[in-house]
């Protein structure tokens, strides 16, 4: 409760200070050659900020503001091109600095998937989705959160942990199996650009495949023989699911909107990220500041992955998505960009309350969150989650990795799909 | 917490008092009046075929061990997520959702009702004691079992009920299904589903707090073996389970030998042989949870891995007793509607005569196409009856064999009753 309430207070001034910034993100548009967005010296984001940091990230930071200002300008039009910016050769790509630790990743959990069941039905509906065309992003910042970790409190000749490798597998499981069953919740049609499982099994059978792959990464866990790493990971679990509870009803009023809205983004993406890399950070016998550190970087990276995501079902083409878009009008879920819009044009109030369910809601809110400036605010707080996590990566010692980490902010902030 | 909720709570009580679980009875809470009237209908059933044995075998047991399980506690009936099922479940009454029955038998189906399981396991707990070495802290004096024990015995009736929950889900992707109410079906599996999961994330959030890595590694194989019962052999589009086609005894293959705890159960001689596809299905769907919830007790009492696997042994036996018990319930009375295709009697009589198989085939698309009426003459009229009977002898045996490992005491011979009070009159 108590965490609820000072989410609510934050979400109150975010909305006074995004409508005070809302104005300065415009002018940045026009005038490109502005100051980037740097680390800012508000506080409102993640618990630990308690320095204010006026530099950016401690290497590399040239490329990364030239880049960071140049891509700023395409960014904030609703249709980006999103290509990777030109990083140079100082700043590497994550997926290429992990090309080693990642290759294989899906084999390995198909593996152990298939290794626990004599079930062939099961096993192919367990390993439907790990076929290596996900963006992998859960894995991938689990890896380098664990060999940045290991740099900081090691040195050079830190390797991966086999245990911490695991840690990335289950938690690409746990993402898995939760899309699973939120696919028979939904009733979705694609996923991933091809059909999803609901539409092609027995609904009764794809839940309890979505039990059976929670039920071996629940093994996997335990079998790192770590209590506190299997208490991080099962609070994930129950995250998952109070999220969907969050969503399900929508009684709040308009005040507990927006931090309801963000405590159900925290609990439906963030919080496999947060806890996931909080988890590599422990097996890496880092410190207790350390994996807090870690814990607020996978949070905050999470919470700007997701509004991004919010945004893209307003903006992406059903093609570059591999999935419908305006997905969640239609699925009746207010996300930021309407809460946003909703300022403006407060005859969203009533098909938000009626979850868009009446004949013309959905073109009728996905027109007027255009016109508004909903999606604007909805990039600049994922900006703003990403510059907080760009920050806290920077806590970490200098590393390939630990830039990699920043990298990935920027990554997560950019993509198109 | 609003008054409202607070009236609510004690309406349930009314409830609770037969029930004794606090999660269901706040589940039904609001649809009470369904509740009600298939009570009735219920008791009628019950006085007819069931012997009070059984409910003074549970209750004496009950005493034993203090209250039965652990289920009570207080945040169940106040968590938030349970208020909102009870809020939503009550759009579904009077929708034929199969959850409204999947919440309803939780409570009433009288012998196969789920705080059973945890009385069972808290039963071993005590017949078996602990180390001496676990500090008094750690342990509840007047109910003679540790506190991780009774937390053990309730994560066991999560993952049973989570278990249940998920069964009860509809296929949507069948063909037969009318077009009248795919929106309160959809919403029904939507509930469903996350009630499931609910109960699920909980028991790994219980079993984390234990802090035996051993024990959630355990835990976790029987939720994956639940998982995988529902895989196993053939299903109508409802998933609901067929038996295979009988292969007559001289091209069996050779069975594999089911020593693992951890492994899946290997299939290999399963299909086509319907004595051992009965127990694959079912130390798969019921005594993977109660042999591995048993082990696990004795885990957390510190005893050796020798007696923790003959814990297991005595769960599965007990398990596939109690199946097979309930399995001969419906040639007990008047001849039933409909029984299970996928019991012990029906399995003996189709293997005796695979002939039989063709009505079975008439089920691919819906158990109730089946003619219920020609199997049952089948049955009656074959072995299948004293077969099962004498299968339930033999698990019984096996389990009180099992039994007589632990030090005499009230908890065994409460265990001892409970095996003795399944009896039907034939």
């Amino acid at each position: 409760m108590a965490c609820l309430s000072s989410s609510r207070l934050c979400a109150r001034v975010q909305n006074k200070l995004l409508c005070q910034f809302g104005h300065k993100v415009r002018r940045q548009t026009v005038f490109v050659k502005l100051k980037p967005p740097g680390p800012s010296p508000l506080r409102i984001f993640g618990k630990t900020c308690q320095r204010v940091t006026t530099c950016g990230p401690a290497c590399g930071t040239g490329v990364y503001t030239t880049s960071a200002t140049r891509r700023l300008a395409s960014s904030l039009q609703s249709t980006s091109t999103g290509s990777l910016p030109d990083y140079g050769t100082q700043i590497v790509d994550p997926y290429r600095l992990l090309e080693d630790d990642l290759n294989g990743i899906y084999e390995d959990i198909r593996t152990e998937l298939e290794k626990n069941t004599n079930q062939s039905e099961l096993n192919t509906i367990a390993t439907y989705y790990f076929d290596g065309q996900g963006k992998a992003l859960r894995p991938m910042v689990a890896i380098l959160m664990a060999r940045a970790v290991n740099y900081h409190v090691y040195g050079e000749n830190s390797a991966l942990l086999p245990s911490q490798r695991q840690v990335a597998m289950i938690s690409e499981m746990i993402h898995s199996a939760s899309l699973i069953h939120d696919d028979v919740i939904d009733q979705s049609d694609f996923r991933r650009g091809k059909p999803s499982v609901n539409v092609l099994w027995n609904h009764k059978k794809v839940a309890m495949a979505g039990d059976f792959i929670l039920a071996v990464a629940s093994m996997m866990i335990a079998r790192l023989r770590s209590d506190e790493v299997t208490l991080v990971l099962s609070q994930v679990v129950t995250d998952l699911v109070q999220g969907e509870f969050m969503q399900l009803g929508s009684k709040e009023t308009e005040n507990e909107r927006f931090a309801h809205y963000l405590t159900k983004t925290y609990r439906k993406t963030a919080s496999l990220i947060a806890n996931s890399v909080k988890a590599v950070a422990l097996l890496s016998g880092a410190d207790a500041s350390t994996c807090e550190v870690a814990f607020q970087y996978g949070r905050n990276l999470g919470l700007s992955f997701q509004l991004v995501d919010d945004l893209l079902d307003f903006v992406s083409s059903a093609q570059a998505m591999g999935k419908p878009t305006a997905a969640d009008l239609k699925l009746g879920l207010a996300t930021a960009p309407v809460l946003f819009a909703c300022e403006k044009y407060p005859e969203l109030n009533p098909m938000i309350m009626r979850r868009f369910q009446e004949a013309g809601d959905v073109e009728k809110a996905y027109e007027l969150v255009h016109k508004s400036r909903g999606l604007e605010q909805t990039r600049f707080l994922a900006r703003k989650h990403g510059a907080e996590a760009t920050r806290l990566a920077a806590e970490l010692g200098d590393s390939p990795y630990q830039k990699a980490l920043v990298v990935t902010t920027d990554l997560v902030l950019n993509r198109i799909k | 917490m609003s008054l409202s909720r607070l009236r609510n709570i004690v309406k349930c009580d009314v409830v609770k008092a037969s029930a004794s679980s606090a999660l269901v009875s706040k589940l039904l809470g609001p649809c009470s009046e369904i509740v009600s009237t298939c009570t009735i209908q219920r008791r009628n059933v019950t006085q007819q075929n069931s012997k009070p044995d059984w409910n003074r075998a549970v209750s004496e047991a009950e005493k034993i061990v203090g209250y039965p399980t652990s289920f009570l506690s207080l945040r169940w009936v106040l968590s938030d997520e349970i208020a909102n099922v009870a809020l939503h479940l009550r759009k579904l009454v009077g929708s034929n959702h199969p959850l409204l029955k999947t919440a309803k038998n939780l409570i009433y189906n009288g012998k196969n009702n789920m705080q059973a399981w945890g009385l069972i396991v808290l039963l071993v707990s005590k017949a078996a004691g602990h180390s001496p070495e676990i500090p008094d802290m750690e342990q509840d004096k007047a109910a003679g079992v540790l506190y991780s024990q009774r937390a053990l015995a309730e994560v066991t009736e999560m993952i049973r009920t989570s278990h249940l929950v998920h069964k009860g889900l509809v296929n949507m992707n069948s063909r037969q299904l009318t077009a009248a109410e795919p929106g309160d079906m959809m919403f029904g599996n939507k509930i469903a589903l996350l009630s499931g999961d609910y109960l699920l994330a909980n028991s790994c959030t219980e079993l984390a707090n234990l802090r035996n890595q051993e024990l959630v590694e355990l835990m976790s194989s029987a939720v994956r073996d639940l998982a995988e019962a529902e895989f196993l052999g053939e299903r109508d589009e409802q998933n609901n389970p067929l038996p295979s086609r009988p292969v007559p005894e001289a091209n069996w293959e050779p069975a594999s030998e089911w020593d693992c705890i951890l492994d899946p159960l290997p299939m290999s001689g399963v299909e086509g042989c319907l004595q051992r596809e009965w127990v694959a299905r079912h130390v798969l769907a019921a005594g993977a949870l109660l042999g591995k919830s048993c082990s696990a007790a004795l885990k957390l009492a510190g005893h050796n891995s020798e007696l923790q696997t003959q814990g297991y042994l005595f769960g599965c036996h007990l398990a596939l007793a109690w199946q097979a018990f309930l399995d001969l319930e419906a040639f007990t009375g008047p001849e039933p509607a409909s029984f299970s295709l996928v019991g012990a009697p029906l399995a003996f009589t189709l293997q005796e005569n695979p002939d039989l198989y063709t009505y079975i085939e008439a089920g691919r698309r819906s158990v109730h196409d089946v003619d219920y009426h020609a199997l049952y003459r089948a049955v009656v009229e074959g072995a299948g009856i004293a077969r099962t009977v004498a299968l339930q002898r033999a698990h019984e045996a096996a389990a009180r064999r099992l039994l007589e490992r632990l030090p005499d005491g009230d908890a065994r011979a409460a265990l001892h009753n409970i095996i003795g009070a399944m009896r039907h009159d034939l």
